[in-house]
């Protein structure tokens, strides 16, 4: 034991130590003992927040398949869980927990003393202290106490401090960029699928790639193929990209994300692209997640050489976004919808597959489908007997989903012009001229064909 | 049997999941309004051919039925939803029934019966089984013709219907008939386990093996060992049968052999043993049987000294060359006292030299265990020994058995001398030294014999203690019946101390462990009977329990009859020694009611006023760790409950969970499992401190953790003032570089399927004493440390050729997958690293040969593992050639 005692000099000896394990001669002359690096701490580093908390997770069950193995696992499961309840139920009846928590939390609180301070964690230094900001402006080196949640605790989380010592006392929950939080839909859109006329493949295809996954993994699994990581819908406007992917957010329970490809371009350097890191982080968090980007050619056309610096900006928004999408790190379970009515213009890296792994078009109806859009926006109009659509289809004008929409809110307007109760063909006649007339951006029809 | 709901739930679920516009609409209003042109066209054309049906004549019943079955079988649809004329004819199903009942027999009839079931699968109501009734009564044509969600259907219904018909005793001999066809059609379309499921529940596991062919085999086999730990007993055992079964049709020896040791089945292994014909795949065999400690007499003497494990220490010395760490290291450099952070000026202010001394003896052995060269023992001519004191120097002559383990002549020729001096402590200390040495060792000539027979009945408790710990030791897990008579004088003379019973018992429990042999149970259980009940309270008389207990490891509900022999021993001690043999006989089975039961115990509270005797809860947590760390599920939910327990436990209960959570996960350091027991090392009550201490000990065992050791340098200088606990954190250093980091002391090997009964019983008894640790460990019986030396093994992976020369080839090391189930070819090993041979598998990782020039003749690379070269090998061969015979079966 005598040779412990040189040891805290030896100390500064540096890195020469790693493999320290190999020659462990201690040969006279250099007595001094080698440093070893202490072992890295294990809290205090960003990590990704998935799912509830490590110590009360359940094991993973493989396989997905459904089987009698699955199924035997999943019962062995329940089977802990229910002899849990029951030893705690006995327990609690045999003696209740809750006054020493009580008696507990009182003792915390007066460790904690009051009132607490507020600061920002800057550093940890190891397990049991810390560098921390306040607003005032110091910088302290404090120990954490032991009480602290030490697994919460990351670099620039907000912390609560003790208001003599300021050692760190507590940890405030730490919400994501609110910009984000605004874009997570709470209230489900009305729009069903039911409200959508005709698509009947596209919906099928959006069903596949972006709700199955999500909700029947084992499917994928037992063909043995990766689940598509997201879809892009693409075809002229009015064709309902937009109504479609609100049915998606309508129908799941999945978090549904949507934002607007404009929304990711801001006024600061490096605002954009954060902005994008964080949606994802955020869908993430959230998993199952589907994140919808509407326009996504606001961000995401092709790239050129350009002096100006907002192009610039933007272009690097779009990198991070190709980042996101089939990037280093893997994403969870997070299904991406983008919508478009430019895909041509769109950098074809953005739309690789292992990106978008599926495009999905969507071409103006055809008169089949025209004529359930209209029995859908009429479905609720009191019609005049002497209404048919026929006329109204057959005729050889590109009618998109939208400007059917328009012809049917038209017709109504024409009629309550005239007071009338009804709507009439007449109306119908004149509100489809006038939606193609303004649609053709007052050009007579024809003059460029 | 909740199998065939699931399976339902399969079946079911496209109607659930179909698109709620369908699903909602299609039941309560007709809605044509919704329906397409296409969709009313068939809709109408489906009715039309339903009234046709109705139709008095039969002549157009044939051609009605025929396009039915077209419309059925040619709709496609996406994969949730339902087919559109099974969703049309839904409203048609009870007038179809009705038609069925009232057609006369015909062929019409039968095909009408046909695609009743398969309308059935979406429109019967839940759990009435019309798909496999009709299916029964139709025309029996093929089935995958209907599509494989209808086959699937049918095996879910079929499960259900067999368990009504078994209850009801009527025949199912139709049922195994469909269930015939079924099979095939699952196994030729990548849905093993389905078949596998199928089966299991109708009970013929027995028909699986003829349907098996060359490609699925390995899956089926995975599939059903992965089932083996969740089924109930005896099912578990036919599963294993079943495995075995298809292993020896496809000559798999190694693979069948590694079950047949799992079954435990003496007769079995012989017969995989010898009916291979290769040499040199039963070499292999030879090994594996070596490391499962089963000795099957009469081959060649090069067979019987693989067997017989008799070239480890040798193998172990390459390795340790080959790793350059032969040089012995000091307790000093395992310490590092200088990185501990010190506390205060006085160094180590009353600190016990005694108690120090025997910690450096215990750290020098685990840490030099097996190298046979060290700096303390053999350095300086032995001095080493008469620095301790009494028990102290036993346990000091004894390390000299860890220091030349499994080297038996060398070890014996250094060891020998100590058996002839005048101290009677040195004298028993080498006589454990020689029963360490030989243990996981055979030698034909049977030294230990030899030299301990004599002193079995020595006058000197303490020799005796020797003699018969080391015996125990030596010949574990030989289960030889003449050894019966030599050790029961020491359990039946009541002169000997408890101590020496409870030793005998043990080493009993340990020769004899898991055969439930009459003669050694009746023989504890008579002792246990003749004590006095004083004696019964003496610390050491629960290991007549535990040895009692190991004689019925793992052997299930064989073992109630010792239980109920248990009731005639009075309480205190009798209810101690049935939760101890129940958690033996249900060690590793994972069976979730002895959990249960065992959690009970736990809940019980008793009045410190009564005095009533509360040891057995200490027992029954323990219990819980045993039983559940048979498989990965339970071991992790095992976890949680000790956290419960912890959160509500008594004292007593609180001082025995560090222990049960070390014993779920021996060398294998978690990092949950760190945290709680170094949030516990620090626990007000010492005794939770001190076990917790040697708990992270046995978690980091042999994994030179670096976490851990830093933990323990933190708690040395923590506890400077406190013997006892300073004792445990150099223990649980020694521990933590045990073999200097080569060894493994988990009993799971032959990746984690495996339980070797000698290991798990040599934990037992050393974690059984640490419940006690005040009086067992920390007092004078130190020495019950060395029976972890029947769980040391090297985590090595050597390679040789046919001929048993090493072979160096480069392999890929990395975590293992669990690949059960899983389509396709998936990788078994993810974020491996290229390493050549010999190398080091730590806990969970997997090795596979990463070049084509050879093939291992064992499916599992572990331990020693002989190559062939592979007759196909060209030296730039493309990557297909690989999928050779033994290249990856499971």
């Amino acid at each position: 034991m005598g040779q412990g005692q040189s040891g805290l000099g030896g100390g500064l000896n540096g890195h020469a130590a790693q493999g320290s394990g190999r020659n462990q001669n201690d040969d006279k002359d250099k007595k001094k003992k080698k440093y070893e690096p202490p072992a890295p701490t294990t809290i205090g580093k960003r990590k990704k927040k998935r799912g509830p908390e490590s110590t009360n997770r359940l094991p993973a069950v493989v396989p997905h398949t459904k089987c009698r193995l699955r199924l035997l696992k999943l019962e062995r499961i329940k089977d802990y869980l229910l002899m849990d309840e029951e030893f705690i139920l006995n327990q609690e009846r045999l003696k209740p927990q809750e006054e020493k928590n009580q008696e507990e939390r009182v003792k915390v609180d007066e460790l904690r003393g009051s009132p607490m301070l507020v600061g920002t964690l800057e550093e940890i230094i190891d397990d049991s202290h810390a560098i921390v900001s306040s607003a005032i402006g110091p910088e302290f080196y404090v120990t954490i106490m032991s009480f602290v949640d030490k697994d919460q605790l990351e670099p620039g989380c907000t912390v609560l401090l003790h208001n003599k010592l300021n050692s760190v006392i507590g940890v405030l929950a730490d919400d994501a960029d609110p910009m984000v939080n605004v874009m997570k839909i709470e209230k489900a859109p009305r729009e069903t699928y039911a409200d959508i006329g005709g698509l009947d493949s596209q919906i099928q295809e959006i069903k596949e790639s972006v709700e199955l996954p999500l909700t029947h993994p084992e499917l994928y699994e037992e063909m043995g193929i990766k689940p598509p990581k997201g879809v892009i819908l693409y075809g002229p406007p009015g064709t309902g990209k937009t109504l479609l992917a609100k049915a998606v957010a309508n129908q799941t329970s999945a978090t549904f994300l949507r934002v607007v490809g404009s929304e990711l371009i801001q006024k600061y350097l490096g605002d954009g692209p954060k902005l994008v890191r964080e949606l994802f982080r955020v869908a993430e968090e959230h998993a199952p997640s589907i994140v919808f980007i509407d326009e996504i050619d606001a961000v995401g056309t092709k790239r050129y050489d350009s002096n100006s610096g907002g192009e610039r900006e933007i272009q690097r928004t779009m990198l991070e976004l190709l980042n996101q999408l089939d990037g280093f790190d893997t994403r969870g379970d997070v299904k991406v919808i983008m919508a478009t009515n430019r895909i041509d213009s769109l950098d074809p890296a953005l739309i690789r597959p292992g990106r978008i792994d599926r495009k999905i078009e969507f071409p103006l109806p055809d008169e089949k489908t025209k004529r359930r859009i209209f029995s859908i926006h009429t479905g609720r109009m009191t019609l005049n007997a002497d209404v048919t659509f026929e006329e109204l289809i057959s005729a050889k004008d590109d009618l998109s989903g939208a400007d059917i929409k328009a012809i049917c809110t038209e017709a109504g307007l024409l009629a309550l012009r005239e007071r009338r109760m009804k709507v009439t063909l007449e109306d119908f006649r004149k509100s489809k001229e006038n939606v193609l007339y303004r649609k053709n951006e007052g050009h007579p029809e024809g003059l460029y064909l | 049997m909740v199998a065939p709901v699931d399976k339902k739930e399969v079946a079911v679920n496209p109607v659930s999941s179909d698109d709620p516009a369908a699903s909602k609409k299609a039941p309560a209003k007709p809605a044509p309004v919704e329906l397409s042109e296409e969709d009313k066209q068939l809709k109408e054309e489906l009715e039309m051919l339903v009234q046709r049906l109705k139709d008095p004549d039969t002549a157009l019943h044939g051609p009605a039925l025929e396009a039915l079955r077209t419309q059925i079988r040619s709709a496609t649809s996406s994969m949730t939803s339902v087919p559109k004329p099974l969703k049309f004819l839904r409203d048609h199903y009870a007038e179809l029934k009705s038609i069925h009942t009232a057609t006369a027999e015909s062929a019409n009839k039968r095909v009408l019966a046909d695609i009743i079931s398969v309308l059935a699968m979406t429109s019967s109501e839940e759990g009435s089984r019309d798909s496999l009734h009709f299916k029964l009564i139709g025309s029996g044509e093929e089935l995958g013709s209907w599509g494989h969600e209808y086959v699937r259907h049918l095996a879910g219904e079929i499960g259900v219907e067999y368990e009504a018909r078994n209850d009801a005793d009527e025949s199912t001999d139709d049922l195994v008939a469909l269930a015939k066809e079924i099979v095939p059609f699952n196994m030729k379309h990548n849905a093993e386990a389905e078949a596998c499921d199928l089966l299991m529940e109708i009970e013929r596991l027995d028909l699986l093996s003829q349907y098996v062919d060359e490609q699925a085999y390995q899956r089926v086999c995975l599939y059903l060992v992965s089932c083996v730990t969740y089924v109930p007993e005896p099912e578990d055992a036919a599963l294993l049968r079943t495995a075995l079964e298809i292993f020896r049709k496809f000559e798999r020896y190694p693979a069948a052999l590694r079950l047949a040791a799992q079954l435990n089945d003496l007769a079995l292994i012989k017969e995989v043993y010898e009916s291979c014909p290769d040499s040199a795949v039963k070499k292999q065999l030879a090994l594996i049987l070596g490391r499962h400690h089963i000795f099957i007499e009469g081959g060649s003497i090069e067979l019987n000294d693989l067997i017989s494990n008799t070239n480890l220490s040798s193998h172990f010395l390459s390795l340790a060359r080959e790793l350059d760490i032969m040089d012995p290291k000091t307790p000093e450099d395992i310490y590092k006292s200088h990185l501990e952070p010190s506390r205060g000026a006085g160094f180590g202010a009353g600190v016990d030299s005694a108690r120090q001394n025997l910690a450096s003896t215990f750290v020098n052995a685990f840490v030099n265990a097996g190298f046979g060269v060290d700096k303390l023992l053999t350095d300086d001519g032995h001095k080493w020994i008469y620095k301790n004191k009494e028990h102290g120097m036993m346990s000091a002559a004894a390390s000299l058995g860890m220091l030349y383990a499994w080297d038996v002549d060398g070890g014996l020729a250094q060891i020998d001398k100590y058996l002839y001096t005048e101290d009677e402590y040195i004298k028993a200390g080498a006589l454990l030294a020689c029963g360490i040495v030989n243990t996981g060792v055979r030698n034909e000539a049977d030294p230990a014999l030899a030299l301990l027979s004599d002193y079995l009945t020595d006058k000197k408790n303490i020799v005796r203690t020797g003699a018969i710990m080391g015996f125990g030791l030596a010949y574990a897990g030989s289960a030889r019946a003449e050894f019966v008579d030599l050790l029961t004088p020491a359990l039946n003379d009541t002169q000997s101390s408890m101590e020496v019973v409870g030793v005998a018992a043990l080493a009993l429990g340990l020769i004899f462990v898991g055969t439930c042999d009459g003669e050694v149970t009746s023989a504890i259980l008579q002792t246990m009977m003749e004590r006095t009940d004083a004696q019964l309270q003496d610390t050491y008389a629960r290991f007549l329990a535990v040895g009692l207990g190991l004689t019925c490891l793992g052997k299930q509900e064989a073992a109630d009859a010792t239980l109920a022999a248990l009731q005639a021993v009075p309480p205190p001690f009798g209810r101690l020694a049935q939760v101890l043999v129940e958690a033996c006989a249900y060690t590793g089975t994972g069976n979730v009611l002895k959990v249960q039961s065992m959690l009970h115990i736990c809940s019980e509270h008793f009045d410190k006023e009564k005095k009533q005797d509360d040891t057995h809860q200490s027992i029954a947590v323990l219990a819980i760790a045993l039983i559940a760390m048979g498989e990965d599920i339970g071991s992790e939910m095992a976890l949680q409950t000790m956290n419960h327990l912890l959160q509500y436990g008594e004292p007593v209960i609180r001082r025995s969970v560090p222990v049960a959570l070390a014993l779920l996960c021996v060398s294998n350091p978690k990092l949950t499992v760190l945290d709680t027991l170094s949030k516990l090392s620090h626990d007000n009550d010492l005794e939770v401190a001190a076990s917790s201490i040697f708990g992270m000990g046995l978690v980091g065992a042999g994994t030179n953790n670096s976490r851990i050791a830093a933990m323990l340098r933190g708690l040395a200088s923590f506890y400077q003032k406190e013997p006892n606990q300073l004792f445990m954190v150099r223990i649980a250093q020694g521990l933590l570089h045990f073999g200097k980091g080569t060894m493994s002391l988990s009993p799971y090997h032959s990746d984690r399927s495996a339980l070797s009964p000698v290991a798990a019983g040599g934990l037992i008894a050393v974690l059984v004493s640490c419940l006690d640790a005040t009086n067992v460990l920390l007092g004078k019986s130190h020495y019950f440390l060395y029976y972890l030396v029947t769980a040391m093994h090297p985590r090595m992976l050597m390679t040789f050729d046919e001929n048993m020369k090493p072979l160096p080839v480069t392999v890929r090391v990395g975590q293992a997958v669990d690949v059960v189930g899983q389509a396709g070819k998936p990788k078994t090993i993810t974020g491996f690293q290229t390493h050549t041979t010999p190398v080091l598998l730590a806990y969970g990782e997997r090795a596979e040969v990463a070049t084509e020039e050879y093939i291992p003749l064992s499916s599992l690379m572990e331990g020693l593992v002989i190559l062939r070269k592979n007759p196909d090998y060209v030296a730039a061969a493309p990557e297909e050639d690989k999928s050779s015979k033994y290249s990856s079966s499971g």
